[in-house]
């Protein structure tokens, strides 16, 4: 039998599965960054608020990397429903926390379809995800040093107001 | 055509000539492109089985099922329904693409 399945599609279905669902995770994290921009626009965090527009928007890129990749592999990319997207928070230490906590469900779903893709001799999205891995190294290292901040400097008006300042400057 | 799997109520093939894939749904047989069989088991692994055990959910236990972009219509019960996630399981198994293969070889 000619496997003309195999000459369609360069992936596993079974990848394929999981890459749609971290396009889901992605696009929820994009939207997630947003509501956390707009709580700190509320609560006069400027600095913050822009740092979080652009990680929106890196979250979309990743989610569209993916996208596309699915695509060009002759696979179905599903476009993602998001719901249940958090708009409180009780202060901007608690932002950055979420967003640590949602970028380490991020890093450990890449490792999980990493870990599957190996299993499943898919190199292809192996070789894919490594960039992933690197770039999660990344996010999380960048909200781990905010949350020092609070450490350091402390979590009163004024400390806030100087970490909201920092936080623009890549910390 | 090369039968591929054959499920309780469902056979699927493969052409090698047209380079499509059939399957006899036991009423007509429906011709499907490879992205068409990808959207058919992307829509067949979505339906939640457990919401045909909930009157609240799905208060007749039927599903319609829509396919090759709204070209066929079929209305499917729960047996009928857990026999197509067969299918399309081994199916796709058989067919060289999913990582169940071990699980079909034993």
């Amino acid at each position: 039998m000619k496997n003309i399945a195999r000459q369609q599609m360069s992936i596993k279905v079974s990848s394929m599965d999981l890459l749609n669902n971290q396009i889901k995770l992605e696009a929820h994290a994009s939207a997630t960054y947003l509501a956390m921009a707009s709580w700190c626009d509320q609560n006069a965090f400027t600095n913050s608020a822009e740092f979080f527009y652009a990680q929106s928007a890196e979250e979309r890129d990743h989610m569209m990397k993916i996208f596309k990749f699915i695509s060009e592999s002759g696979g179905i990319a599903i476009s993602p429903t998001v719901e249940d997207i958090n708009h409180d928070f009780s202060n901007l230490e608690e932002v950055f926390e979420t967003a640590l906590d949602h970028e380490i469900m991020v890093t450990k779903s890449i490792h999980k379809i990493l870990a599957t893709a190996r299993n499943d001799q898919d190199y292809v999205v192996e070789n894919f995800l490594q960039w992933f891995v690197q770039e999660q190294l990344e996010e999380e290292k960048s909200l781990r040093n905010i949350l020092d901040l609070f450490e350091l400097m402390g979590r009163d008006g004024i400390a806030l107001k100087l970490i909201d300042e920092r936080v623009t400057r890549g910390e | 055509m090369t039968s591929v799997y054959q499920s309780k109520f469902y056979t699927l093939y493969q052409s090698n000539t047209d380079r499509y894939f059939y399957i006899d749904f036991g009423q007509k047989v429906v011709k499907l492109s490879f992205c068409q069989l990808l959207a058919l088991r992307q829509k067949v692994n979505s339906i939640s089985i457990e919401a045909h055990f909930d009157a609240d959910l799905n208060k007749h236990g039927f599903e319609v099922l829509m396919l090759c972009n709204k070209e066929h219509l079929f209305l499917l019960n729960t047996l009928e329904i857990l026999d197509l996630k067969n299918l399309v399981c081994y199916g796709f198994a058989l067919l060289g693409i999913s990582s169940e293969n071990t699980m079909v070889a034993s």
